[in-house]
C-alpha cells in the first residue's frame, strides 16, 4: 500500500500524521479509509472537526473544556462551591470525574512548575487560582498534581500561595494501586504510601 | 546489541508518546546516555519512580543498532532523593546541578569525578546544606571536570601570576584579568576580592563533604555567584533557570521567558486579571 507524495490524498495522510500517535503506515490506512467511505460519513467527522473548533474553548473560570463561557461543572449547580481540586490538565479532571469520587469545582493549572525547565508560576494559571480563593467561598483547596517533580514543585508553591488566605490546602495522597501486591509497589511509592497513612 | 548495566543519576525526564519516557543518565560507565523507558508514565510500570530526576539508580540498557537512545529495561533504586522533594530551594537548587551536567557533558565520554561530584552535590542539598552555596561548589568542581576551569591563578589573557591584586573576572576570557589586560579588554568584567578567589581556589579542590564546610557571606558570596552565573552563561550559550526563581513569593517577577515561548497562549481574561504586590 503506497500514497503517492503529491495529490490530495497523500496531502490527508500528511495531516493525519500529525496526529499524536499515528504514524505513517497508518495515517495512510486513514486516508485510504476515508477515500472509500461514504460521502455523508466522511463529511460527519469534518463536520465534527469544524464544529469543536468553532464551538469548544475553555471555561473563563476554571479553564476545563466548555461548549459555553462557564462549563457544565462551573454551571451545575450541586457542585460543591467551597471544595476547588487544582490539576495540571483537562484530562487530569475528565479522569477524575470518571471516577465520581469528587463532587466540588475545579482549576485547571494548564500546566506545573518546572525547576528544570524554568517554567515558573506566571506561566501556569497559578495566580488566577489565587484571584479565585480571594474572592472568598472556596474553603478547600485539594492539590491533584501529578506526583512528579513538576508535580511537586507546583503543590508547594501553591501552598505557601494559598495558605495565607485562610483556606486549607490538602495533597492527594500517594498510594499503592487498588489490586496489586505491596511487594511490587518501588520504594518510593511504598515510603509516600506509609507516610500518608490514616486513621482507621 | 551491546548490554549495559551501571550506576547512574537521572539528569532530565520527558514524558514521551501516549505512557513512554525519554530520560537523560548520567552513568558511572558510559557519562551522558538518554534513553527510551517504554510504558515508565503506566500506574502498573516495572520502572515504578526510578526514573524520576535526582535519583540514583542501577540501571539496564541495550542500544539497538544505530538509534542514538538506548532501550531501558529494568532500573533499581539507590538512593531517590525523596527529601529533595521538600523544599522548592533544595529542589531548584538540585535541578540546577543536573542542568550543568547536562549541558558541559559530552554524549558518551565517562567521567567518575563527574559522577562522584554530582552524587555527592545531591546528597548535601538532602542534608539540608545551604542550597545556593552548595551548588556554587559543585558547579565550580563540574567546570574543572569538564575542562571549562575559570582561570584564578594567573590572568587569563597574559598569563602574568604576580599582577592579580584588585583584578576582575572577565567571563569572556574565562578567569581573572590583570589590571592592565582589563584595561585593554571590550568584554565586560565583575569585580573580584582576594576573598572570592580564595573561595573558588578552595572550592575547586576540596573533596566532599569537607567542601560544604566553606562559608561565604556578604560581598564574597555576592561576587562568586555573580561570576559564575556570567562565566556558565558564556561557556554554555545560553541561561540556564536560577536558583531562586520559584522562591516562595506571591507574585515573583518574571524572570526572562519570552511570551511567544510560552508552552502554552495566553488565556483570553490574562489581561484582566490584577497582579498586586
Ligand atoms: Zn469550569
Ligand atoms: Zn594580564
Amino acid at each position: 500500500m503506497s500514497v503517492q507524495q503529491q495529490g490530495l490524498l497523500a496531502t490527508l495522510a500528511r495531516e493525519f500524521v500529525k496526529l499524536p500517535g499515528i504514524g505513517q503506515k497508518t495515517a495512510h490506512r486513514l486516508a485510504f479509509h476515508i477515500m472509500k467511505a461514504r460521502s455523508e460519513d466522511a463529511l460527519r467527522l469534518a463536520d465534527a472537526i469544524r464544529d469543536v473548533k468553532a464551538h469548544v474553548t475553555f471555561c473563563v473560570q476554571c479553564r476545563n473544556i466548555a461548549e459555553h463561557e462557564l462549563c457544565e461543572i462551573c454551571q451545575d449547580p450541586k457542585r460543591d462551591r467551597t471544595k476547588v481540586l487544582v490539576v495540571e490538565e483537562p484530562s487530569t479532571l475528565h479522569a477524575i470525574e470518571r471516577s465520581r469520587g469528587f463532587h466540588g469545582l475545579y482549576h485547571v493549572l494548564s500546566g506545573a512548575l518546572s525547576p528544570l525547565d524554568g517554567v515558573g508560576p506566571t506561566e501556569i494559571r497559578a495566580h488566577e487560582l489565587e484571584q479565585r480563593v480571594k474572592e472568598g467561598g472556596i474553603t478547600e483547596v485539594i492539590v491533584a498534581t501529578n506526583p512528579t517533580i513538576e508535580g511537586e514543585a507546583t503543590a508547594i508553591y501553591l501552598t505557601n500561595v494559598l495558605k495565607p488566605h485562610g483556606v486549607h490546602v490538602s495533597r492527594i495522597a500517594y498510594g499503592i494501586p487498588v489490586g496489586m501486591d505491596i511487594e511490587y509497589a518501588d520504594d518510593i511509592t511504598l515510603t509516600k504510601s506509609i507516610e500518608g497513612r490514616r486513621e482507621l | 546489541m551491546p548490554l549495559w548495566k551501571t550506576e547512574a543519576i537521572t539528569l532530565h525526564s520527558r514524558r514521551w508518546g501516549e505512557a513512554d519516557r525519554i530520560v537523560t543518565l548520567y552513568t558511572l560507565k558510559l557519562g551522558k546516555v538518554r534513553g527510551v523507558a517504554r510504558g515508565a508514565r503506566r500506574m502498573n510500570s516495572q520502572f515504578g519512580a526510578g526514573l524520576e530526576p535526582f535519583g540514583h539508580v542501577e540501571v539496564t540498557f541495550f542500544e539497538k543498532g544505530q538509534d542514538a537512545l538506548v532501550r531501558i529495561s529494568q532500573v533499581d533504586v539507590r538512593e531517590s532523593f525523596l527529601r529533595l522533594r521538600e523544599s522548592l530551594a533544595q529542589m531548584s537548587a538540585a535541578a540546577r546541578l543536573v542542568n550543568i551536567v547536562s549541558a558541559l557533558s559530552a554524549d558518551r565520554d565517562a567521567g567518575t569525578r563527574i559522577f562522584s561530584t554530582l552524587l555527592n552535590g545531591l546528597q548535601s542539598l538532602q542534608d539540608k546544606c545551604d542550597p545556593v552555596l552548595t551548588s556554587m561548589i559543585v558547579q565550580i568542581q563540574i567546570l574543572g571536570h569538564t575542562g571549562f576551569r575559570p582561570q584564578t591563578d594567573h590572568c587569563a589573557s597574559c598569563n602574568n601570576p604576580y599582577a592579580l591584586q584588585a583584578a576582575r573576572f572577565c567571563a569572556v576570557s574565562g578567569g581573572l584579568l590583570c589590571r592592565h589586560c582589563e584595561g585593554q579588554s571590550h568584554g565586560q568584567s565583575l569585580p573580584m576580592s582576594p576573598g572570592s578567589v580564595a573561595f573558588i581556589q578552595q572550592a575547586r579542590r576540596l573533596p566532599f563533604p569537607a567542601a560544604t564546610r566553606l562559608k561565604a557571606v556578604g560581598q564574597i558570596r555576592r561576587e562568586v555567584e555573580a561570576a559564575i552565573e556570567a562565566y556558565i552563561m558564556e561557556v554554555i550559550g545560553r541561561q540556564l533557570p536560577a536558583m531562586d526563581f520559584l522562591a516562595a513569593e506571591s507574585h515573583p517577577p518574571s524572570y526572562g521567558v519570552a511570551n511567544d515561548q510560552r508552552p502554552f497562549p495566553p488565556h483570553p481574561m490574562e489581561n484582566n486579571i490584577e497582579v498586586s504586590g
